[in-house]
């Protein structure tokens, strides 16, 4: 099976039930994008699919074929620097685990709405969590980074 | 001495970065690498714990478990303090497992109690000034100038006439110098800090925004399986039949392995493993036992009832009881709790009949080293235990017993290939070890404005029980760790009895961040507030008169006061404010909440935390951990409990075992009371005043106390 992932196409030789977590960590190499719960209940392992923000645990590599997914690794346009440079500058990671899947919900949003509001952030953030607890420094981030795209 | 610690400093060629100084040798006759049980000499070799290379990077060991707490960040600030380098030159990695990296009071290599600043800020300090002197001798004597006329600046020593030397010139001839004396070093005094005291960047963060940083779910081996492990459904349950002929049909499952108690399912990725397991037909020697959340509460309440051992006396005890006015009665019961670290338990093995590699976010890594060894039937020395980043721990990987390592080592050693063995959420969360339940009675007695007595029974489960801290931390029948904070509180009681009963249940017990103080906080901090409304009095006030022979405590509360705007606080709208405050691993904490009720439930809009814990090392990591725990403690006294029904664990997933969302975040303002004092703890202190803080604010809103946690129980019944 073909997918494409951060702009290459990459062949996996596996089921087409599996879901897209585990093709990515376990056959492609790329752990950036964590399992932390398996149910889309977490957000660890948030990626892109054709821009869309989405638990790729709970996505079968077969609904994923023809798309376009991005992962934490493949990250390199001006918004999602913006958002990794806020994460450092406001010390959100702590023990670091969620934030792959933290940024990514915060790059779909920053790439959706260019100033966002509380409300927009707690919507499009809530489905992530942080059992470190580092939901404060995840919105001053978000908010940095957005001003500093204008 | 002299010689000998020179043996230590050997010059090694890495292919990483050309010449590297201070490769780690052990003494001949020293203890093997995985020794444990000895407080290390003050001070190690600097060379174990610093390497300095000729590209001019600086490579710190860092001893205790990066688990979120930011230790690869703080202790290097320690070193960098008097190192007198160039902080950009910096990375942090973590130490193999020595003796040497021994934890200073607790003798073994561990990272826990909130004491990593606390254990090694005389240490680690002390390492930066060896090797800093040590590059001055060795720049002294390249130039043939006296000692004194060479000077170390940001990572070069200077000489007037002579110019200056990197410590990337200087490192292997400093390699050869003397380890200074302890008398010849005075450290720094704080008026002179120029790294201690900065909020630094964590030096990890880099890598954890871009996914690079490798946890050890990322651990990846040449020809890996992945094995998922069919585990008992309860303590006690042995395998009666397994039919594996589905399993082994599955896509993807290359084997299907019978443990002891256990079925292990190896396949090429870990989905397919997943699956096989659901596809496992096992029957186990009983369907349950009659264990369940009810079942516990009836023994609790039954100990309460029955005599009990006394942790603490002052005065006439619980006497004057009798001669109360009125008498406040409480049952307070709070759950068994989960650590549910957001990475799942793993350890990746490799064990070829011989030697074994392993890797794992271990907290205790010469422990866990000692088991895998055992299980494997092989000397400590043939393994190697790596320690990786983790997602988060609060107390989990400091395993007790080691159980998840035991897990893995003993798979390796029926399966003799490399191997990453995952826990699924599920696994984690129903896989034993949690935070005691705790059922707390208390009797106050009150005269007029006077308090006459408190009685104070804890029921709790012991943590210590069957591990080797059993004999240091369980004396006569009282574990301190059930009853710490309530026996011997700062509260100046005048006649005051704390007694505890131990229950045993089939359920596994481990510290949970803050331990005791997790239960003992919540019901100590929300009786003096009902204290408070009982006298009528402020609960600062009361709180003051208390603790006015305790410093620490009188400083938290000004200045939570104060940063909180307590005295003019709006009482009108629907918001109410709470207070509370603890003590716990040597640092206080107190916080004051804005709370108001939504659909029924506390809200919490913002938080006001003040915090003495001594010299704060690296201020917005120290503030992250106070926020941190803020979330840690509230999910827990909203919405978590482990239920047991029939002996299983029902709670699985995060959809029964709810953690905080940034929805719910409140606006959390941290300060820390100014101070020189060496630090004390911090990566617990914050958790254990949070809950009662919120509990003391709902009251103000609903004249209800909440006395069963979590509070989703106590408010939706
Ligand atoms: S692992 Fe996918 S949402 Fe948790
Ligand atoms: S930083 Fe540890 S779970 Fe978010």
């Amino acid at each position: 099976m073909n997918l494409t992932i951060n702009g290459k196409t990459m062949t996996v030789d596996i089921e087409g039930d599996t879901p897209l977590l585990w093709a990515l960590r376990d056959e492609l190499g790329l752990t950036g994008t964590k399992f932390g719960c398996g149910k889309a209940l977490c957000g660890a392992c948030t990626v892109h699919i054709d821009g869309q923000p989405v638990r790729s645990c709970s996505v079968p590599i077969s609904a994923a074929v023809g798309k376009q997914i991005s992962t934490i690794e493949g990250l390199n346009d001006p918004t999602s620097a913006a958002v990794q440079k806020a994460w450092v500058e406001n010390h959100v990671p702590q023990c670091g685990y969620c934030q792959s899947g933290q940024i990514m919900s915060a790059v779909a949003l920053l790439r959706e709405k260019k100033q966002p509001t509380d409300s927009d952030i707690d919507a499009a953030m809530s489905g992530n969590i942080c059992r470190c607890g580092t939901y404060q420094r995840i919105k001053a981030a978000i908010k940095q980074a957005a001003g500093s795209l204008t | 001495m002299e010689s000998s610690r020179r043996e230590l400093i050997k010059t090694t060629t890495l292919a990483l970065g050309g010449l590297v100084v201070g490769f780690y040798v052990p003494e001949k006759g020293s203890s093997p690498a995985w020794a444990q049980g000895a407080v290390p000499k003050a001070p190690p070799a600097p060379n174990a714990f610093i390497r300095i290379a000729s590209d001019e990077s600086i490579t710190i060991f860092i001893n205790k478990l990066e688990m979120g707490q930011g230790v690869n960040t703080s202790m290097a600030q320690l070193i960098a303090e008097e190192l007198e380098c160039d902080w950009q030159k910096i990375q942090s990695v973590s130490a193999p497992v020595d003796p040497v990296y021994n934890h200073t009071m607790m003798g073994i290599q561990m990272t826990g109690g909130s004491t990593s600043l606390a254990s090694s800020w005389e240490q680690h300090r002390l390492l930066g000034a060896n090797m800093r002197e040590m590059l001055r001798q060795a720049a002294a004597e390249v130039w043939k100038v006296p000692l004194d006329s060479c000077q170390a600046q940001k990572g070069t020593i200077v000489h007037t006439q002579k110019g200056q030397l990197t410590y990337g010139q200087l490192a292997e001839a400093a390699s050869r110098m003397p380890l200074p004396t302890r008398e010849s070093i005075t450290l720094k005094a704080a008026a002179a800090y120029q790294v201690i005291g900065q909020s630094k960047a964590r030096v990890d963060a880099a890598d954890k925004v871009n996914g690079k940083a490798i946890f050890g779910l990322d651990v990846k081996l040449p020809g890996m399986l992945h094995a998922i492990v069919l585990h008992p459904p309860f303590a006690g349950a042995h395998i009666k039949s397994v039919d594996d002929k589905k399993a082994k049909a599955t896509a993807g499952v290359i084997d299907v392995v019978r443990m002891k108690d256990r079925v292990a399912v190896l396949a090429k990725n870990t989905f397919a493993a997943i699956k096989g397991r659901d596809a496992l037909a096992v029957t186990w020697d009983k369907k349950g036992t009659d264990a369940s959340s009810s079942s516990f509460l009836a023994a609790f309440q039954k100990a309460a009832k029955g005599d009990a051992p006394i942790a603490e006396t002052r005065g006439l005890g619980e006497k004057p009881l009798l001669k109360a006015k009125r008498t406040i009665e409480a049952e307070y019961v709070l759950p068994f709790l989960a650590h549910a670290a957001m990475e799942p338990l793993n350890v990746t093995i490799n064990f070829d009949g011989k030697t074994c590699e392993m890797w794992s976010g271990h907290q205790m890594p010469g422990i866990d080293t000692m088991r895998a060894a055992q299980i494997l039937g092989i000397d400590p020395s043939a393994v190697t235990a790596h320690t990786t980043y983790v997602g988060g721990s609060f107390g989990r990987r400091a395993s007790k017993d080691c159980d998840y390592v035991a897990v893995a080592a003993e798979l390796a050693k029926l399966v003799k290939k490399p191997l990453k063995v995952t826990w699924t959420r599920e696994d984690d969360m129903r896989g034993g070890y949690y935070r005691p339940m705790a059922l707390h009675r208390v009797r106050v007695g009150l005269k007029d404005k006077n308090l006459l007595a408190w009685d104070h029974r804890v029921v709790c489960q012991s943590i210590m029980k069957g591990t080797p801290f059993e004999a240091m931390m369980i004396k006569g029948g009282i574990e301190e760790a059930a009853v710490e904070g309530i026996a011997h509180t700062p509260y100046a009681f005048e006649n005051f009895r704390c007694t505890q009963n131990l229950v045993d249940t089939p359920m596994t017990t481990l510290w949970w961040r803050s331990v005791g103080n997790t239960h003992t906080a919540y019901v100590m901090e929300t009786m003096i507030d009902e204290l408070a409304h009982a006298f009528e009095q402020d609960p600062f006030v009361l709180r003051r008169q208390l603790l006015a022979a305790s410093p620490r405590h009188l400083a938290v509360l000004d200045l939570l006061e104060e940063r909180s705007g307590w005295k003019t606080r709006d009482k009108s709208g629907p918001h109410a404010f709470g207070v509370a405050l603890h003590q716990s691993f040597g640092s206080v904490v107190g916080h004051v909440v804005m709370v108001s009720i939504v659909d029924k439930m506390p809200r919490v809009h913002k938080v006001w935390s003040a915090v003495h814990c001594g010299q704060v090392v690296n201020p917005e990591q120290a503030k992250t951990q106070v926020e941190g725990s803020i979330v840690f403690g509230l999910s827990a006294a909203l919405y978590q409990e482990i239920a047991v029904e029939k002996g299983r664990v029902q709670t699985g997933n995060f959809d029964t075992y709810p953690v905080m969302r940034i929805d719910e975040m409140p606006v959390v303002d941290v300060a820390f009371v100014a101070s020189t004092d060496a630090p004390s703890g911090l990566g617990e202190p914050a958790v254990p005043p949070i809950a009662p803080a919120v509990a003391n604010a709902y009251f103000a809103l609903s004249k209800k106390r909440l006395r069963t946690l979590p509070f989703s129980k106590s408010i939706q019944v």
